[in-house]
């Protein structure tokens, strides 16, 4: 845009003061006035798209920030009618100040919120360190003891059979939601700890809590306690009239069973297996559409004939367009195509590197040692024949490193897929994190983290000995 | 007999490496071509046996036009033709054996070449021919584990498993150093004279020219300037092919 062989017009006599205000009453009149034409009409350019930038988006507030670029535009007007060259460099920074306030504002950027919402992921990087992994069996021993709720016409139940081991009495007997009643415990070991739990009349349970926080009882050295609990509201309205007999429930660890994996650590290895097998199904497949492919793109190869320069021209532009299209999106298309599961995802990172390796491949082709296809050629080979014996074997060693890195990447990838229903563990992650389910979902990360480190260290390995 | 009648190539970016350039050569020849770099040996050389195409002029040989010879007939014609490089041009990873068979591909299904069954006769006459320039015992190295001179040596096994009755030598010592330069020159000058194959060798040192040649070309920018015996080469055809600047060297 700026040529710096020309050499600017001659400025008019008065140029020296009317130049630069006429640039400050409209950005880049004085560089035309001056005889920069080329240079003011680009001014004048950007101004009026920075300010019809500013109108649409209604960010009049951010008006101050033009100013720099306004007056840069001014005072670049005095040098050129002094005679000096311009600098480009501070007029696109002077300008990029108002484009970089746009940009903050529009990507509603907001130190604040970064501070203040750092509590609400606390759950989740608490989780983080105790990933779901193992857990133990607990077995309960419990001791029930009726409440009849609210106090009405029907008899009270009668307490509790006084018989051996522990019992606990509610008192009063009965009670309103809302209303506080004290539990008496009696005969439980000595010291024990435990909770207290409720259950309506058709055996919905909750754990009783008090201002938010659990009720827990501590038997003393006689084995009783008492401990205050308020009536839940558990029972529908329409059915709070008449009275009806619930179950206050005193409980306490009785036995803690062996350390055992959970349910979640069978289903993360198996849908870590199901990621890394659509990432070896997608790098296989993969592979084989992209050699051949590679070969027709491969731009030394094809030039031995104007329709092989054709085919070159195809085979390059079936893969670059390809390539442009992120897997995720072809991971949707899929999902719509062939339904739910890793199938989708197969055929997603599929396609994705076919155009990855097809252009990596065609590369490491073109970047091979012509000598010994020459040499191979000059034999009286044929083309299958100087493929297979000078082309091949320089090309192998960078196909098998490029192949190991792309399943690597696959793996990666296949779990961002899973987040859109293409199967694999990320589909699993994804549905955790929706469900809350912390623990569960920081027990695949780490699966995901680790099998990753493995695999990169596995390739690069691999690389290492082939290249 | 080699017939080269106005030869000439111009290159796609309009360079015009050889103009209108005629020779003939007898068979059992040793034919050095000598010239600066860039007077256009190498692309001569390549368009005898079209790895380059020649923009226009005839190449006969024995009376067959190779200019015309269509795809199928030009691998027969190439295979006759045994080629040796300046960087030798093997396969870097494949041994020294299957560099040395791929000089038969040319004879060879394209079946059998892909699964690597060659031929006993085949094994055979490569094992002899890599005694013959005396690196059997690294047959089953690989080519990059060689020496510069053992790879020229592999590279010349190459072109005697052709069979062929013309080689073409660019520049094959112009790599290596003097003496290894001798040995190398030696087997091609064993093959002219006991094989009785014509040569084309192009050579940057006119000292080698004279040494082995039986007959010298010599190109300046793409056009024969000489055409004669090695001792008719005096100062001023000297200062005519090289240019006024240059003073003769010479390799022992
Ligand atoms: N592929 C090509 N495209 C365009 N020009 C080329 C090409 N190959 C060679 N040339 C040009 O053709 C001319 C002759 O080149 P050539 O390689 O035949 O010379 P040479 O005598 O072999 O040189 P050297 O001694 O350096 O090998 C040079 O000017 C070179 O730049
Ligand atoms: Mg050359």
């Amino acid at each position: 845009m700026e040529r710096a062989e020309r050499v600017p017009q001659p400025a008019p006599p008065n140029g020296r003061r009317l130049a630069p205000l006429l640039s400050l009453l409209f950005p880049g009149a004085g560089h035309i006035y001056a005889g920069r034409q080329e240079r003011g009409l680009w001014i004048a350019v950007t101004a009026a798209t920075l300010l019809t930038l500013l109108w649409w988006l209604k960010f009049w507030s951010l008006l101050p920030a033009l100013v720099p670029f306004w007056l840069w535009n001014a005072w670049e007007t005095r040098t050129i009618v002094q005679g000096r060259r311009p600098s480009t460099v501070k007029l696109v920074l002077s300008a990029a100040i108002i484009v970089y306030a746009i940009g903050w504002r529009v990507t509603e950027i907001d130190v604040q919120r970064l501070a203040a919402g750092a509590q609400k992921i606390r759950p989740f990087v608490v989780s983080l360190v105790r990933p779901y992994y193992v857990d133990r069996e607990v077995t309960y021993a419990a001791f029930p003891a009726p409440v009849q709720v609210p106090c009405g016409e029907e008899p009270s139940p009668p307490p509790a059979g006084a018989g051996s081991g522990p019992t606990i009495v509610p008192t009063p007997a009965c009670a309103s939601v809302g209303e506080t009643i004290t539990v008496r415990g009696e005969g439980f070991p000595p010291n024990v700890e435990g909770e207290l739990w409720w259950e309506n009349p058709i055996g919905d349970r909750v754990r009783l809590r008090s201002g938010g926080e659990f009720v827990t009882f501590v038997a003393d050295e006689q084995g009783t306690f008492e401990v205050k609990v308020t009536v839940p509201d558990v029972v529908p309205r329409q059915f709070q009239e008449s009275a009806q007999l619930h179950t206050v429930e005193a409980r306490y660890v009785r036995d803690v069973g062996p350390w055992r994996l959970t349910e979640t650590s069978y289903l993360v290895a198996q849908r870590m297996g199901e990621t890394i097998a659509q990432a070896l199904m997608a790098t296989t497949w993969g592979a084989i559409f992209a050699v051949p492919l590679s070969f027709f793109a491969a731009r030394n190869l094809m030039q031995f004939h104007p329709l092989a320069l054709l085919v070159y021209y195809l085979a390059r532009t079936a893969l670059n367009v390809l390539r442009a299209i992120e897997p995720l999106i072809m991971a949707i298309v899929f999902v719509v195509w062939v339904g739910l599961g890793p199938f989708a995802g197969v055929l997603a990172l599929t396609m994705h590197s076919i155009a990855a390796l097809g252009k990596l491949y065609s590369e490491a082709i073109e970047s091979i040692d012509p000598g010994p296809i020459e040499a191979i050629t000059a034999t009286g080979a044929n083309r299958v024949q100087v493929v297979w014996y000078a082309v091949l074997p320089q090309v192998l060693p960078p196909f098998v490193a490029f192949t190991v890195y792309r399943w690597d990447i696959n793996v990666r990838m296949s779990t961002i897929i899973g987040f859109v229903g293409g199967g694999g563990i990320g589909f699993l992650l994804q549905q955790w994190i929706r469900l809350t389910d912390f623990r569960s979902a920081s027990a695949a990360i780490w699966a995901i983290a680790l099998v990753v480190t493995v695999l990169d260290f596995f390739s690069r390995k691999v690389r290492e000995r082939f290249v | 007999m080699l017939e080269v009648r106005k030869l000439t190539k111009v290159y796609d970016d309009g360079t015009v490496a050889l103009k209108e350039v005629s020779f003939t050569v007898p068979d059992g020849e040793f034919l050095v071509i000598i010239g600066l770099s860039g007077s256009g040996k190498s692309t001569l050389l390549r368009c005898i046996n079209r790895l380059i195409e020649p923009t226009s002029g005839q190449i006969l040989w024995d009376g067959v036009d190779i200019t015309a010879a269509g795809q199928e007939e030009l691998r027969r014609i190439r295979r006759q033709i045994g080629m040796i490089f300046q960087q030798f041009n093997l396969v870097k990873r494949h041994t020294v054996l299957t560099n040395v068979l791929t000089g038969r591909l040319g004879y060879t299904s394209t079946w059998r070449s892909l699964l690597g069954l060659w031929s006993r006769e085949d094994r055979a006459r490569a094992m002899r021919n890599l005694e013959l320039v005396g690196i059997a015992d690294k047959a089953h190295n690989r080519a990059d584990e060689l020496s510069g001179g053992q790879q020229q040596r592999v590279g010349i096994a190459r072109a005697l498993m052709q069979e062929p009755k013309l080689l073409l030598a660019d520049e094959p010592v112009a790599s290596l150093d003097p003496a290894t330069s001798h040995s190398v020159m030696k087997y091609i000058e064993w093959m002219n004279r006991e094989r009785g194959l014509t040569v084309l060798c192009s050579l940057h040192f006119l000292s080698l020219a004279r040494r082995y040649g039986t007959r010298i070309i010599a190109l300046r920018a793409g056009e024969l300037v000489f055409d004669g015996r090695p001792e008719e080469i005096d100062d001023r055809r000297f200062k005519e092919i090289y240019g006024d600047e240059a003073i003769e060297v010479e390799i022992r």
